[in-house]
């Protein structure tokens, strides 16, 4: 392991002038924590509505998914860091101004409650379901009775959780692609609309797949927007952000961001779910597969250039 | 255009409208279209992610992907990428995309599936040899009345009617 | 003159990859309408049932090179930046040998390979997986085969400049011959049962178990 001594904020080996750190690691425990935010906000919203028997994929199905999803994302940041036997440190201090804190404790909230919600539901998913030890009856006992508390927390958790994946990346400010408050509920919006997608490739019920497909538009429309504003506010902005958005608007990732995050991840599958409401083309799998690659995309790039962005003119 | 929805085009306004979309490639790239090269591109791409050292010493490899170039930042990658999702956004308007094979009535999938893999083979070495495929020199080259796209394009149509008959037991 | 706009640096490179998928979009579109996405009906082609291939390419041929020379001459289009095929005509014909071989085995070439992927024909997967292997094999054995791709080289060889007389000329004689070849297309589909493919590969007919046909003529 090498440790850096760093007497100048200049000129440091891999992270000034571009930093060069972050590899796949990150961008994919950003995309699944988005992804698990959207499965359990969908799955507690509509268990809070009583739709549990008209949604059962929503509510009950992918949650089960969410713990292990989640882990994997938990995973692969603990590879990403550099020192893993600090990792406890995290969880010795609270620190409202740091992101990486808020984030430490929210996961420290998310993924039990994540795993209680994946119990209570999985017995109702998987008929033969049975726990090996009777405690563990007891304790799913107890915890269905609370099931409502469980699901409003979840709600707010996830929302947490979606926002901060973004909040993470706008907090370096030495990074002028990244620090724009817009990343926070565009990653939020991403998050929610993989969720859907995922939802979507699991769910059978016309109906349950026909609302889905509503809400999916919705959400992306919103992404667009959101995307779009984030353009005009970095163009509006100093020299240096309009240097940033360069990046994305003739720069080494135009091609990149436009066809794989824009087009083949937002406004294609836009326009088929549109099509396939409206009945003019059958319904496939196509649109969501295409959501959950260009939320990815959406992540990776994001990262990317943003590693690449630069205060230094 | 055609309100019957599984109607393909008419041949010649197929043909115009793809002259258009090779014209307007004229007119703002200054290049033609093609195929071929990007699956060689991509085929590049998959060598060098196992092993960089062999594509930097096969001279054929390294003009695509040497050093640092990254063999999918091309013009053609990204037009067949446009290819697949124009091709995908046709056939579901037209009720096309299903799951299937084509093939004549006296021959078995399996045997389809192995004739395709064995002509794409063919296609796929002739095409380099060629310097590009149907797309790239006969159609592309065709328009720009390069000499050797036509002589290409006679030869690649006239060897086709010459073993016709030796395959036909696959399509008709 | 201003055109080609990206030869005149109207933009970037970049940018170009952007336009690039746009076009492939339109050219993906219009190949699958054109029916290139079922390897049948273009196999057709080379048993005289389904002449769709020939007029498809060659109504397009001609509309590209009369729009070339029009933007020509109407100053808008510099022909010279426009990038020409260099001619090399022992791997030209050499290939084309290949390529026709493998056209009637493979039924598909590479671009109509892609659309009929992307409609989830599994022939055009196959198709695809042996292309690229064919081209591993041809990096592979380049080395042993360099001198042979170079052969013949004539540079930037025009039909025009080949036979001596001015792309006008050129162009005409192609149309008149494009012309002849509809024609006749339009009298051996008659003759050899026409639109067979057209019915049997469309949506309402499923086309791994197409409808009895004629016996070939032959």
């Amino acid at each position: 392991m090498q440790e850096y001594t760093i007497t100048s904020g200049r000129n440091m080996a891999h992270i000034d002038p571009t930093l060069s750190i972050w590899g796949w690691e990150v961008p994919v425990y950003l995309y699944l924590g988005g992804l698990v935010a959207g499965v359990l906000f969908f799955s507690a919203l509509y268990f809070i509505r009583g739709k549990a028997d008209e949604m059962p994929t929503v509510v009950r199905v992918t949650p089960l998914l969410a713990p292990i999803l989640l882990g994997l994302g938990l995973f692969t940041l603990f590879l990403d860091l550099e020192y893993k036997l600090h990792v406890f440190r995290f969880y010795t201090n609270i620190r409202l101004e740091s992101p990486m804190s808020w984030g430490s404790w929210t996961l420290a909230a998310i993924f039990p409650l994540s795993l209680l919600w994946a119990a209570i539901h999985v017995g109702k998913v998987f008929p033969k379901w049975r726990w090996p030890f009777g405690w563990m009856d007891r304790m799913v006992a107890i915890a269905e009775t609370y099931a409502r508390p469980i699901a409003w927390s979840l709600i707010v958790y996830s929302v947490i959780l979606g926002i901060y994946t973004g909040i993470l990346l706008s907090a370096f400010n030495a990074r002028p692609i990244w620090n724009t408050a817009i990343l926070g509920p565009l990653f939020l919006a991403s998050g929610l609309s993989t969720g859907l997608a995922l939802n979507m490739l699991f769910s059978k019920e016309k109906n349950e797949l026909h609302l889905l497909g509503k809400i999916d538009v919705m959400t992306i429309a919103v992404e667009v927007f959101l995307i779009i504003h984030m353009f005009m506010g970095f163009l509006a902005s100093a020299e240096i952000h309009i240097q940033a958005a360069g990046l994305f608007l003739g720069g080494p990732f135009t091609a990149s961001f436009w066809v794989f995050v824009v087009a083949l991840g937002l406004l294609v599958p836009l326009l088929l779910e549109l099509l396939e409401l409206r009945g003019r083309i059958a319904a496939t799998k196509i649109p969501a597969l295409l959501v959950l690659a260009g939320g990815f995309f959406l992540r990776y790039i994001i990262v990317e250039a943003g590693q690449v962005s630069t205060w230094g003119l | 255009m055609n309100s019957d929805k599984s109607a393909y085009w008419n041949p010649y306004l197929a043909g115009f409208v793809l002259g258009l979309v090779l014209l307007a490639t004229f007119v703002i790239m200054g290049r033609g279209l093609g195929a071929s090269g990007a699956m060689m591109r991509t085929v590049t791409y998959a060598v060098d992610t196992i092993s960089p050292e062999h594509v930097d010493n096969n001279i054929y490899f390294a003009k695509y992907a040497g050093g640092d170039k990254n063999p999918l930042s091309n013009w053609l990658v990204f037009e067949v990428v446009g290819v697949l999702l124009g091709g995908l956004l046709s056939g579901l308007l037209a009720g096309r995309l299903r799951l299937q094979t084509d093939k004549g009535p006296r021959i078995s999938k399996r045997g389809r599936w192995g004739f395709a893999f064995l002509g794409g083979g063919l296609m796929g070495f002739g095409a380099r040899l060629a310097l590009g495929c149907t797309s790239g020199q006969a159609l592309s080259g065709g328009a720009t009345m390069a000499l050797g796209s036509w002589a290409f394009m006679f030869t690649m149509f006239a060897a086709a009617y010459v073993v016709a008959w030796f395959f036909r037991k696959q399509w008709l | 003159m201003s055109a080609p706009f990206y030869k005149y640096d109207f933009f970037g490179f970049e940018t170009g990859l952007l336009i690039a998928f746009i076009i492939g979009i339109l050219f993906g579109f219009t190949l699958e309408r054109a029916g290139f996405s079922s390897s049948r009906k273009l196999a057709l082609q080379f048993y005289f049932r389904d002449m769709t291939v020939l007029k498809v390419m060659f109504s397009a041929i001609v509309t590209a090179m009369i729009g070339v020379l029009l933007l020509n001459l109407a100053d808008i289009l510099d022909i010279s930046k426009i990038y020409l095929n260099p001619t090399f005509l022992g791997p030209q014909i050499g290939g084309g040998v290949v390529m026709g071989i493998g056209f009637v085995i493979g039924g598909y070439c590479p671009g109509t390979s892609l659309v009929a992927s992307a409609i989830g024909k599994i022939d055009g997967f196959f198709y695809i997986a042996g292309a690229l292997v064919g081209m591993v094999v041809f990096a592979e054995i380049y080395p042993l085969i360099a001198d042979f791709t170079q052969s013949g080289g004539m540079g930037d060889a025009t039909l025009g400049n080949w036979l001596g007389l001015k792309p006008g000329i050129v162009a005409f004689l192609i149309i008149i011959m494009a012309l002849a070849m509809f024609a006749g297309s339009e009298v051996l589909e008659k003759r050899f049962g026409g639109q067979v493919a057209a019915g049997g590969n469309g949506a309402l007919a499923n086309a791994s178990e197409p409808v009895e046909e004629p016996a070939p003529a032959e």
